[in-house]
């Protein structure tokens, strides 16, 4: 496909603009400006400021889809007064949300009140530094990318958990409390069902295991894996039916009751945050990632940038299964929250790792072809 | 953890009105609750004393905001015995059709408000959807979505707009697809059962010995609806059954909720048709003149006072859609009640709390106090 990569993207960009500079500037101002480090480095940044501002953009727009498909689910609308649709409605409550008073409890502890959501902002956006978008399109060869993006991801109920204790609430801890518990009922299922996908593709980067796609997408032969991660996941967005730490119903707002203004606001896009790296790392795992089946049509694969805009539209879809999960699930309750964690998920996530060591034996599958790395 | 109390209330997504509700928990267990009320008392029924008859029915519609005109009629029976007037047959049943409407109404808030409790959020939309078009025919003929004002002492303000029954058919017509559609949205899904199954269990017995009634009642087996035991209005004209459900547990409730509105759709058909076969007047021709104004004419202020009237009570009791409601009503000869007492289903149900919430833990409180379909209106009154 085409060589148009993020870094060379930022590289083009720092280059041009340095250049610019150092055309105005006198002579040994511009040289030093222009110098290729220089260049390099301010590449860098501009490659961390798009990752940024995309991933962030993706965000509000997830928060957008998802209240359109909730508004269709529910026999309405959903947003549709500011911007076009309503495209517009969540920069607006944004910029709300940026201009309130953050009121602090007098009995919090500032400390874990104001670095718990700092934390668990940071840390949901760390994943996107690590998640690749299309090839070339990430922040470099990370060959344990997959690996690292679970454990950065499993860091949020440890801050859930600090934000929730210094609000000194009861409420809060009890949110946080469920947490944790649920984090331990879940962590377990997820990254065996992850196994089964690291022992077909042979790998735990996350660029291998989409190219271990080419001939067939992982969620046919691996489809109980797909169910667990699929359920984990749900669990780890602490979306419905999994919400319960912050089960409106019972806990006001759970962990984040005593949190307002920005600070809710933080919690708000990290969870969005996270719904989206769920929901990407669902694609790249099991649908293929960028890539689309051989016999889809060249026109559709061959447009500038059609890895990533094939890769956006599986993720939508597949948020918007989410979405129309959380449309019409009741919350379960706690204790069977984990009986289903433990009872359930982990032997079908044993089982999945049990089917995925078979499909390495037999090699290649009738109907679906070989996995590339597996040779034949 | 160690036992702590918490205040669920009085703001708090799970009281649906101004209560408190403090639960001591051990971890997630609940191990003691003590249900506060009072927090929305007005004083309904001192204030009653100093109003004219008609005026009353004003703070009918105020003491149970989703229920109105089934207080109304509670009042209304009341007073017309406190008066000994007697209504044109008419009348009683477009009393009948506003109370059956009314519980619609007040049951699919009340599904709104349970399903929102244990988590689904969509059906959520749908009770509130479906409601409004019960609103929209209430807003038809009374003029108001909520705060109706529409009977009155001797029959009711106005008769029914032209092409009303059409539309309220139409309405009755659609409404009992969306019953089944509800119920694919819980019974259809397992983690209802889960969540709702042997939950807050109130037996048959303890609902007696706490004066529990209306579906709470009927959830446990107990076959009793005024409607049927004790027919007030024209009931015993209109045929329907009484919904009864086994299990005594949240699913129970909705189960008995569920029929309770079918039922009513049944008996709303009649009386649709009825109210089209049998056109004629809607208020009493004896009700004396002075009833329907509340201040005397002017340059004859002493008309009031001087016309005596025969002294009496009145007592009435209906199946309201929460439970049975009671009203008493003393008649002095004055143009006020002398006093008048009503007896709120929602009191005593939310009096027991402590039977049916101790022992589940605290995700299970929304869920059984949903299904208790608490409205603090009447409560406090």
């Amino acid at each position: 496909m085409s060589n148009v990569t993020l870094y060379s993207v930022s590289y083009l960009l720092s280059d041009a603009v340095l250049r610019a500079i150092g055309s105005v500037l006198p002579r040994p101002l511009s040289t030093w400006i222009t110098n290729a480090d220089l260049i390099t480095g301010i590449a860098v940044l501009v490659f961390g400021a798009l990752l940024l501002a995309a991933s962030m953009l993706n965000t509000i727009v997830l928060i957008w889809w998802e209240r359109k498909l909730l508004g269709r689910f529910m026999d309405r609308r959903g947003a549709m007064h500011v911007g076009y649709a309503g495209l517009l409605q969540n920069f607006a409550d944004g910029f709300k949300l940026f201009r309130k008073t953050t009121v602090q409890p007098r009995e919090a502890d500032p400390l874990g009140f104001y670095t718990g959501p700092t934390a668990y902002m940071v840390t949901s956006m760390i994943l996107f530094g690590i998640l690749p978008i299309s090839s070339g399109w990430n922040s470099g060869f990370l060959p344990l990318s997959l690996l690292l993006a679970l454990a950065v991801f499993s860091f949020a109920p440890l801050f859930i958990f600090v934000s929730a204790w210094s609000s000194n609430n009861k409420y809060s801890l009890m949110g946080g409390m469920r947490s944790a518990a649920q984090m331990i009922a879940y962590e377990v299922p997820l990254l065996l069902a992850v196994v089964a996908v690291v022992i077909v593709a042979g790998s735990f980067d996350l660029t291998t295991i989409v190219y271990e796609q080419q001939n067939y997408w992982f969620w046919g032969p691996l489809a109980v894996a797909l169910i667990v991660f699929f359920a984990g996941m749900l669990a780890e967005m602490e979306r419905i039916p999994f919400d319960l730490p912050e089960a409106e119903a019972e806990l006001v707002e759970g962990w984040n009751t005593e949190y307002g203004g920005m600070l809710f606001a933080f919690f708000m896009l990290a969870d969005y945050l996270r719904a989206l790296v769920g929901s990407i790392l669902v694609v790249l795992l099991f649908l293929g990632g960028w890539t689309l089946p051989t016999w889809v049509p060249a026109a559709l694969t061959s447009f500038p940038l059609a890895g990533i805009v094939w890769f956006m539209v599986k993720t939508y879809i597949v948020f918007g299964v989410f979405v129309w999960i959380r449309a019409s699930l009741p919350r379960v309750r706690t204790d069977q929250l984990l009986r289903v964690g433990w009872n359930r998920m982990i032997p079908l996530s044993l089982l999945s790792v049990f089917l995925a060591a078979l499909l390495v034996t037999v090699k290649c599958l009738p109907v679906f072809g070989c996995v590339p790395s597996l040779g034949v | 953890m160690s036992e702590m109390w918490i205040n669920m209330g009085p703001q708090h997504p799970m009281t649906h009105g101004l209560w408190n509700l403090r639960v001591r928990i051990d971890g997630e267990t609940v191990l003691d609750v003590d249900p506060e009320m009072g927090y929305l008392h007005r004083g309904i029924e001192k204030i009653s004393e100093d109003r004219h008859y008609n005026e009353v029915i004003t703070l009918m519609d105020r003491t149970c905001y989703v229920a109105g005109l089934a207080w109304e009629h509670l009042y209304i029976i009341a007073a017309e015995k406190a008066l000994r007037i007697q209504p044109p047959e008419r009348a009683d049943y477009l009393r009948m059709m506003c109370e059956e409407f009314q519980r619609i109404g007040s049951h699919l808030m009340w599904y709104a408000a349970f399903v929102q409790d244990i988590g689904l959020m969509s059906p959520f939309l749908y009770g509130m959807r479906d409601r409004d078009l019960v609103l929209d025919l209430f807003q038809s003929y009374t003029g108001a979505r909520m705060t109706y004002e529409y009977m009155r002492v001797g029959g009711v303000r106005n008769d029914l707009p032209p092409g009303f029954t059409d539309q309220a058919r139409k309405v009755l017509d659609w409404l009992i697809p969306r019953f089944k559609e509800y119920d694919q949205l819980c019974l259809g899904s397992d983690i209802f059962h889960k969540r709702c199954d042997h939950l807050g269990v109130l037996s048959a017995s303890d609902c007696i010995r706490h004066g529990v009634t209306g579906p709470m009642l009927r959830s446990a087996g107990v076959k009793r609806d005024l409607r049927k035991n004790r027919p007030y209005s024209l009931y015993k004209d209109v045929d329907f059954d009484v919904a009864v459900a086994d299990g005594a547990d949240v699913t129970a409730r909705y189960l008995v909720r569920m029929e309770e509105m079918r039922q009513s759709v049944r008996i709303l058909r009649q009386v649709v048709d009825w109210l089209d076969a049998h056109p004629g007047p809607v208020m009493a021709e004896t009700v004396p003149r002075w009833m329907g104004a509340p201040y005397a004419p002017v340059g004859r202020e002493g008309y009031l006072l001087k016309r005596q009237y025969p002294k009496g009570v009145g007592f009435s009791s209906i199946e309201e859609p929460h439970g049975e409601a009671q009203a008493y009503v003393v008649n002095e000869g004055g143009e006020h009640p002398y006093r008048v007492k009503f007896r709120s289903p929602v009191f005593a149900n939310l009096s027991a709390a402590r039977t049916y919430l101790v022992g589940y833990h605290v995700a299970d409180i929304p869920p059984i106090m949903g299904s208790v379909d608490v409205c603090v209106g009447e409560c406090d009154r």
